[in-house]
């Protein structure tokens, strides 16, 4: 395993000299102005996010010319003709129709930013969310056992050292099983919350900070040392800016939620060059067995949410939108047939998106057929055309120059899709 | 008289004790084992510092010498039965009323969320429309309503209950090293909180499955995590199915692991054949499952390179067929199942073939019965329960086991590198033994490998034995246990929720990284200041109610009541200039001031009243109330030694073991 060690060796670094607060006025500059030089030269960065629940992406991006899932959805079915009563969908290529509350991606689709692939998923057809998020993050949709998950394993195949503690930083209470393995990755729920604190006593949370950056410095445990070097350095990076009072750029505006707070984090820590490149951020509620609604109700809720806090992070990256790719996952998608109770149950194929400009944009990748039960899988799901690895080697390729799909998704034979560009 | 007499007495009883104690004590070193640390030049206290920072979840203040006067060999040989009486504990325990439950009450009592708005639809507590909708005050209230009538719980309080005790079992019980090895074969055998299906069988698999054999020989850990339900769904063997050329009879495809909803129950006959059609038809797809096979061997037994094939798998997976969970619960998916079940009776069941032990249930149709090979061993077509049993045990007793086994036990308690030749001693006694944990313990005990310098402080505590060290170093009152479990998790050791089937790595690589670094020292100052809710302890208790005459002396006195033994110059020198900064005091003190107003009631001026009797506990409660922080934070001490005593806990030292 190449170090993380490496970020001790990081020239730049020293500039920082000890105690903290001491920051250099240049890199106070760098982080206000429009330049980037930054410490560490600057790098792409993944932002991946996984929506848990299993998104309907049936109703997300709907074939609205099919006449079967009509048939299937009598309660759910949108349409993208104008002028009924309810809000049609936006029609993206007289086949597909993004949902009304996800408007805020119609323009990077028509700009051709933005992908979407349909028809994506697991060639292991368990139903069950654990098992399909444990398959998706491994990497591993046969292999329970693999210690490691992908964005870990893609985090060693970036090719070089290290440079930061903040390589791969998952914005979650708790490491994702994505991040699970060997490489350096950490998880941190919030920028604020990163230091030394002492509520309702700075002078004592200054005192021991001092005191604990001698003795990790001192003492004779390696690894104890290194890390608490690691820890404080990290402490002095993210104290660059006030995280608390973050004021978003080009008027980008962050829903109020958790993804959104996630998001806007992830542009912080992006704008502060702290030398991450894979970062990770999740939301919840797609598991939508009940009421899902169509043009208002939960699934918009959370598809305005999703498209929403995507929307303000690319606005907000700006000048840093070339380095940037966004991209989500679900475990799995939804029955094509409506339920009992309103809702869709645990189904197949679902859809992502892909947002950057290097992404090969304006189109829908992949294959739907039409949904008729003989196409569709154990006779009820949209099936799974696209492999989910076939995505997201070429994204991790392509964006990060992760060439390694033996270690990267062990056992995945399969070809990329085009949902990059070339470069 | 009477006094003399009953001096006397009391002479007589204590030299009698004494003449007893040395016998025992006698014979348990000569009869069992002896410690080399003499060999390794260790004194006998360090050798007991060194048992203790081992065998338990850390020192109590006067542990040492409490294991002095046991005596080393027959302290740890008391450990290692594991039977020591634990009335302070039980007495604590028995405010949780669920952490007894059998797995059938649990589903009685606490339905899983999808399943408790199914029932509530059903029963019209709530309208199918409502979910979801717009007016969730409304629903919420009616969902309480609902389960309060029925007595439902919400199932958050079993993890709660469940999260709780251990905490307090880690932190109180005598028998420390019993709840070491729960924890470790629990994570060798790991199940998770995180797949709901099998979160509320848990409970039952820590309590019935692990902790009751964590001594014993190891294919009974290996038999009963194959027959729990936790274990069963965790890794989806209750699904597996294969073809059973032999069992056509219709009665008993009835009962079937595929479990049908309630609403397609019914008796009448021909319905029943419509059913067995159908579970044939989902049973062909469902098919096999070799989740299950692949990791009892790569995880539980032999290791990732103990030799086997996939084709070992495969046939392993298929010789596991059918081993599935008896339906539970009167309400759900299970229930009909239950009812035929009881309907025909478990002598009717063993006569074809089926075999129900508690929530375990083999389902002879289920099981594809031809000829298997697995690791050259072959099981001839016709086998039904009992050839998983052979699979099993031959697994458990394998040379690769052995090895396997005695390294993850050596890297739990030795170092994270253990020596090879430590592995070979301790795998020559598990294959000598049949695999008899107790005596595989006692090998790496009396090695010199485990007394060797290179072993001393070499593994990094866990964010659970960081917390629960640190209680037992203060000797705190754990109020509320839940408050440990929030920072544990923040420290990086989401207890329970471990994803993946090979549990936490247990290298300190895993634990120590640059944000869980952070939070490990945040815990430190917040718990020595008293800024977790619910957990108390009395610092100047701990020194004879002096308090220490300067900083300084708070360092040397409290680092060596926390580190028993340990070289601590180096961690004293360090700090000494810090604290003998002339200005320290007015900064202490002007930290004090610069705190919010509430806080200040709980400044050095008043840390007395914190000390434990129950009437000051009472009047720290009300000051609590008023104190308005945030959850999980309350204005605490800022007292010169809470900052030192942070500083010890956050220290580099106090993260090893």
């Amino acid at each position: 395993m190449t170090s993380r060690r490496g970020f001790i060796k990081a020239g730049g670094l020293a500039l920082f000299g000890i105690g903290l607060g001491g920051i250099p006025s240049f890199l106070a500059d760098a982080v206000a102005g429009t330049t980037t030089p930054g410490l560490f030269k600057k790098k792409k960065i993944m932002v991946c996010i996984f929506q848990r629940g299993a998104m309907d992406g049936l109703m997300a991006v709907t074939p609205f010319t099919d006449q079967y899932l009509k048939a299937a959805r009598p309660g759910l079915f949108m349409t993208a003709a104008q002028g009924g009563k309810n809000k049609p969908l936006i029609d993206l290529d007289g086949k597909f129709g993004l949902h009304p509350s996800m408007s805020a991606f119609e323009p990077m689709f028509r700009e051709k930013r933005m992908a979407i692939v349909h028809g994506i998923g697991s060639p292991n057809n368990t139903r069950s969310h654990f098992d399909a998020q444990d398959y998706m993050e491994s990497g591993t949709p046969f292999n329970k056992g693999t210690a490691s998950g992908w964005l870990n394993r893609a985090v060693g195949l970036l090719g070089h050292d290290a440079a930061t503690p903040l390589q791969a930083v998952s914005l979650t209470s708790s490491l994702p099983r994505s991040f699970y393995g060997d490489n350096s990755a950490v998880a941190i729920k919030n920028l604020a919350d990163f230091n030394i604190q002492l509520k309702g006593n700075q002078a004592g949370a200054n005192m021991a900070s001092k005191s604990f950056e001698d003795l990790y410095d001192q003492t004779s445990s390696g690894l104890l040392k290194n890390t608490g070097k690691e820890s404080f350095d990290a402490v002095k990076m993210l104290q660059k800016t006030d995280t608390k009072n973050y004021k978003p750029e080009n008027n980008a505006v962050y829903p109020a939620t958790a993804l959104g707070n996630a998001l806007k984090q992830i542009a912080q820590l992006i704008k502060m060059d702290v030398g991450m490149e894979v970062a990770f951020a999740e939301s919840g509620g797609w598991d939508t067995h009940f009421n899902q609604g169509t043009e208002t109700g939960i699934f918009a809720r959370n598809v305005n949410d999703l498209s929403n806090s995507i929307m303000a992070f690319w606005t907000d990256m700006g000048r840093y939108q070339d380095e940037v790719t966004v991209m989500t996952m679900t475990e799995f998608g939804r029955t094509v047939a409506q339920n009992g109770t309103g809702g869709t149950d645990h189904g197949r194929a679902s859809c992502n998106f892909i947002l950057g400009n290097g992404v090969s944009g304006g189109m829908v990748h992949g294959l739907v057929n039409p949904l008729a039960k003989e196409n569709l899988e154990d006779g009820r799901d949209l099936a799974v055309t696209t492999d989910f690895r076939a995505v997201f080697s070429e994204v991790a390729d392509k964006h990060l120059g992760i060439h390694n799909d033996k270690v990267l998704f062990p056992d995945w034979v399969g070809k990329q899709i085009g949902v990059m560009r070339g470069v | 008289m009477k006094k003399i007499n009953s001096f006397y007495i009391c002479i007589l009883a204590f030299s009698c004790a004494l003449a007893f104690s040395s016998f025992v004590r006698n014979s348990q070193e000569k009869g069992q084992f002896v410690l080399p640390y003499k060999q390794a030049g260790l004194t006998e206290q360090q050798a007991a510092a060194h048992l203790i920072s081992r065998f338990t979840y850390g020192a109590k203040s006067g542990d040492i010498d409490n294991v002095l006067k046991t005596g080393l060999e027959k302290w740890l040989a008391q450990q290692l039965e594991g039977n020591l009486e634990d009335t302070d504990l039980d007495s604590k325990l028995s405010n949780f009323d669920a952490i007894n439950l059998t797995n059938t009450q649990v589903e009685n009592l606490y339905p899983r969320n999808a399943q408790l708005v199914r029932f509530a639809i059903k029963d019209g507590a709530i309208h199918k429309d409502s979910v979801n909708k717009a007016n969730g005050k409304e629903y919420r209230s009616a969902i309480a309503s609902y389960m309060k009538e029925k007595g439902y719980r919400p199932q958050q309080d079993l993890y709660r209950q469940f999260i709780n005790q251990k905490i307090l079992r880690a932190a109180y019980t005598n028998n420390q090293l019993k709840e070491l090895m729960t924890d470790f074969w629990f994570n060798h055998f790991n199940v998770s909180l995180s797949k709901n299906q099998c979160a509320a069988y848990i409970p039952a698999y820590e309590r019935d499955v692990i902790r009751p054999n964590v001594f014993g020989r190891f294919e009974t850990l290996v038999l009963s995590t194959a027959k729990s339900p936790a274990m069963l769904m965790y890794l989806d063997n209750f699904s597996s199915s294969g073809n059973n050329v032999s069992m056509e009879e219709p009665g008993s495809e009835m009962v079937m692991g595929t479990m049908q909803p309630a609403k397609t129950r019914n008796k009448k006959a021909q319905i029943a054949m419509q059913k067995v059609q159908a579970n044939k038809q989902k049973k062909g797809k469902q098919g096999l499952n070799e989740n299950y096979a692949r990791e009892v061997m790569e995880l539980h037994t032999l290791g990732v390179d103990g030799g086997y094939t996939q084709s070992d798998v495969t046939q392993a997976a298929r010789i596991l067929t059918g081993w599935t969970i008896a339906p539970m619960g009167d309400n759900g998916y299970g229930a009909p199942m239950k009812k035929l079940m009881e309907r025909v009776g478990d002598n009717n069941l063993s006569k074809r073939g089926f075999v129900h032990e508690g929530d375990f249930l083999f389902v002879p149709n289920r099981h594809d019965n031809a000829a298997k090979t697995v690791l050259g061993k072959k099981f001839p077509a016709g086998g039904g329960y009992e050839e998983g049993v052979e699979l099993l045990k031959m697994l458990a007793h394998h040379n690769s086991a052995a090895k396997f086994i005695s390294k993850k036990i050596a890297v739990r308690f030795v170092s994270d590198n253990p020596p090879q030749s430590l592995i070979d001693k301790m795998a020559k006694t598990f294959l000598s033994t049949d695999g008899d944990i107790k005596k595989v313990l006692i090998t790496m005990a009396t090695a010199p490998e485990f007394w060797s310098t290179d072993a001393l402080r070499e593994k990094t505590k866990s964010p659970f034995e960081l917390a629960i060290s640190s209680v037992r170093a203060l000797d705190a009152k754990i109020n509320q246990p839940y408050q440990l479990y929030a920072w544990i998790n923040k420290m990086g050791q989401q207890m329970y929720y471990y994803q993946a089937p090979t549990g936490f790595p247990d290298k300190g690589q895993y634990w120590i990284n640059t944000g869980s670094l952070l939070s490990r020292m945040n815990f430190g100052l917040a718990l020595a200041s008293q800024r977790i809710p619910g957990i108390t302890f009395n610092l100047a208790a701990m020194n004879n109610n002096h308090e220490p005459e300067s900083a300084e002396a708070a360092l040397n006195i409290y680092s060596k009541l926390f580190m028993p033994e340990r070289k601590l110059e180096a961690t004293i020198a360090r700090l000494k200039p810090m604290l003998n900064d002339p200005n320290l005091e007015s900064n202490v003190a002007k930290a004090a001031e610069q705190s919010t107003p509430t806080m200040q009631m709980n400044t050095m001026a008043n840390e007395d009243a914190n000390i434990m009797d129950d009437g000051a506990e009472k009047i720290k409660k009300g000051k609590k109330a008023i104190a308005n922080g945030t959850p999980g934070q309350k204005a605490g001490t800022n007292t010169m030694l809470s900052q030192v005593v942070g500083v010890i806990i956050g220290s580099p030292e106090f993260q090893r073991k």
